[in-house]
């Protein structure tokens, strides 16, 4: 940007027409955006793909990175199959963390992950949450009466067709046996933070999250935690995605895999294994 | 043919009821901002045309959020309609209506209005100097002559409806049976491993759908030409 605008100041200064110096601003507007398009499309940046419930843990971990690389570290969030999905098409990452190791196995499957970089470093809890203005006291149990809690309202939940923590919350439901009273009252939210945000809205009274969401929302409350034994245990999968092990990703890798980043998730409320 | 599994089925069933009620909702609306932009010169009709537009140029996600905003249960107008009415939209097929009906109302309200100023003004003074009132004028001579510009709306907006997504899961979100409609149910397969084939067959149909109401519309638009001998 700066030779181009030394470029255009030393240009207005020649020109002393008026008509081509009026001209010459969205030229140079015009010139500067087309050179833009091919450079920023093989910028040497590092992609990082990470589950939408790691948005701040990690954005604090590429924030905190910066101390000790110039490498540019950028984070893009979302349900862990639509990353996975997107990798499956090519698409420009160096790095994916999934919130479900089916993804993951896939991937490697399909030969997609650099051999041996895999790590199985995080775990998290699901939670059942609820507006703050809901003073439901509720206990997670066979016996629950979710229907009755719900009202005229729905269970806010990530889509169990994709979404891990939909996954997760519906194997939940399974298995204390009220997953019948439920299957036709739920709100399935696109990634974890959409669940996050219809509670945190009112617009569902009651909704299924992991703990270490809760901080991230405003005005909701932990109704209850769901026994853990009754999903399976919630894992953050790592691994650098095959042929992007550069000098520059496994140098970010190590950090984001070593004991520094793993006391930034731990703050967030992430729990290593 | 492969025939239709019942999620297929009450996906199509769903798109078509949505679109069918989003037109039939905003057809009257969309003629009178139509009528009011092409006669009417009135203080801040810059601002109406605007306002019309914005679902037009806004990202269909900001629209859903305004949508949410406003009318979800804690939203401005939301929260009094479910408080007094016990009416809340969210979650529904009926605010899937109602997000469509915003995103194809700027494209009904330009056919109708580029129609009605192709009108021959001449025409309705002549029938209002033989002595019709100006509701049998309209109803006699302005409407039938800008019938197949409401058609070109009608479809427009139909057309919208049914490739609408980005207002609808983001206001009403993605439930299946209620709001999930033909392109929500295709990006839900996307995002399923083994959802490819699945998602190719939803191609197909949308394809299909685009393609018979483009054939009926042309059929239909032909009739009124016929009729209004243009």
């Amino acid at each position: 940007m700066s030779t181009l605008y030394k470029i255009y100041q030393h240009a207005l200064k020649q020109i002393t027409l008026p008509k081509v110096r009026a001209f010459l601003l969205p030229a140079a507007l015009i010139g500067h955006l087309l050179l833009q398009f091919p450079a920023n499309a093989m910028a040497d940046d590092i992609h990082l793909l990470a589950a939408a419930s790691l948005t701040e843990a990690i954005t604090e971990a590429i924030e905190s990175y910066k101390s000790i690389s110039s490498d540019r570290v950028i984070g893009l969030f979302a349900s862990s199959s639509s990353l996975a999905k997107q990798i499956l098409n090519s698409s420009p990452a160096d790095i994916f963390i999934s919130a479900n190791l089916t993804w993951m196995d896939t991937l490697i499957r399909e030969n997609l992950i650099e051999t041996g970089t895999r790590k199985d470093i995080l775990g998290n809890r699901l939670v059942l949450i609820a507006p703050i203005s809901n003073t439901m006291d509720l206990s997670i149990s066979k016996n629950l009466d979710i229907t009755f809690a719900l009202g005229d309202s729905r269970l806010a939940i990530g889509d169990p067709n994709f979404v891990p923590a939909g996954q997760y919350a519906a194997s939940a439901l399974k298995q204390l046996g009220i997953w019948h009273q439920v299957v036709d009252r739920l709100a399935p939210g696109s990634d974890v933070r959409n669940t996050l945000t219809l509670v945190q809205r009112g617009e569902a009274v009651l909704g299924i999250v992991y703990e270490t969401d809760v901080p991230v929302g405003k005005n909701i409350r932990i109704v209850d935690y769901f026994p853990i034994d009754s999903y399976p245990p919630v894992i953050y999968s790592f691994g650098i995605v095959r042929g992007k092990n550069s000098p520059a990703v496994q140098s970010f890798y190590d950090y984001l895999t070593g004991v520094k980043a793993m006391e930034i998730f731990i703050t967030f409320g992430f729990i290593p294994r | 043919m492969v025939p239709l599994s019942p999620d297929e089925l009450t996906a199509i069933e769903l798109s078509l009821r949505i679109a069918f009620w989003s037109v039939l909702i905003s057809t009257p609306f969309a003629l009178f901002f139509a009528w009011l932009l092409a006669r009417r010169n009135f203080v801040g009709k810059l601002l109406v045309d605007g306002i019309i537009h914005l679902p037009l140029v806004l990202p269909p996600v900001v629209v859903g959020y305004i949508l949410l905003v406003l009318l979800g249960r804690n939203g401005l107008i939301g929260a009094w309609l479910y408080e007094t009415l016990n009416v809340s939209v969210i979650f529904k097929w009926q605010g899937a209506v109602i997000a469509s009906a915003v995103m194809g109302f700027p494209l009904m309200v330009r056919a109708m209005r580029l129609s009605l100023e192709g009108v021959n003004q001449g025409l309705e003074k002549a029938a209002r100097t033989l002595g019709a009132g100006p509701i049998r004028v309209f109803l006699t001579v302005t409407l039938p002559l800008i019938s197949p510009g409401i058609l070109t709306g009608v479809v427009l907006g139909f057309a919208r409806s049914l490739g609408e997504f980005g207002a609808t899961i983001t206001f009403v979100s993605n439930i299946p049976g209620e709001t999930r409609t033909l392109p929500l149910a295709l990006y839900t397969f996307t995002q399923v491993p083994s959802g490819d084939s699945m998602a190719f067959r939803l191609t197909i149909i949308s394809v299909a759908l685009a393609f018979i109401s483009l054939f009926l519309s042309e059929l239909l638009a032909r009739r009124i030409r016929a009729k209004v001998g243009n």
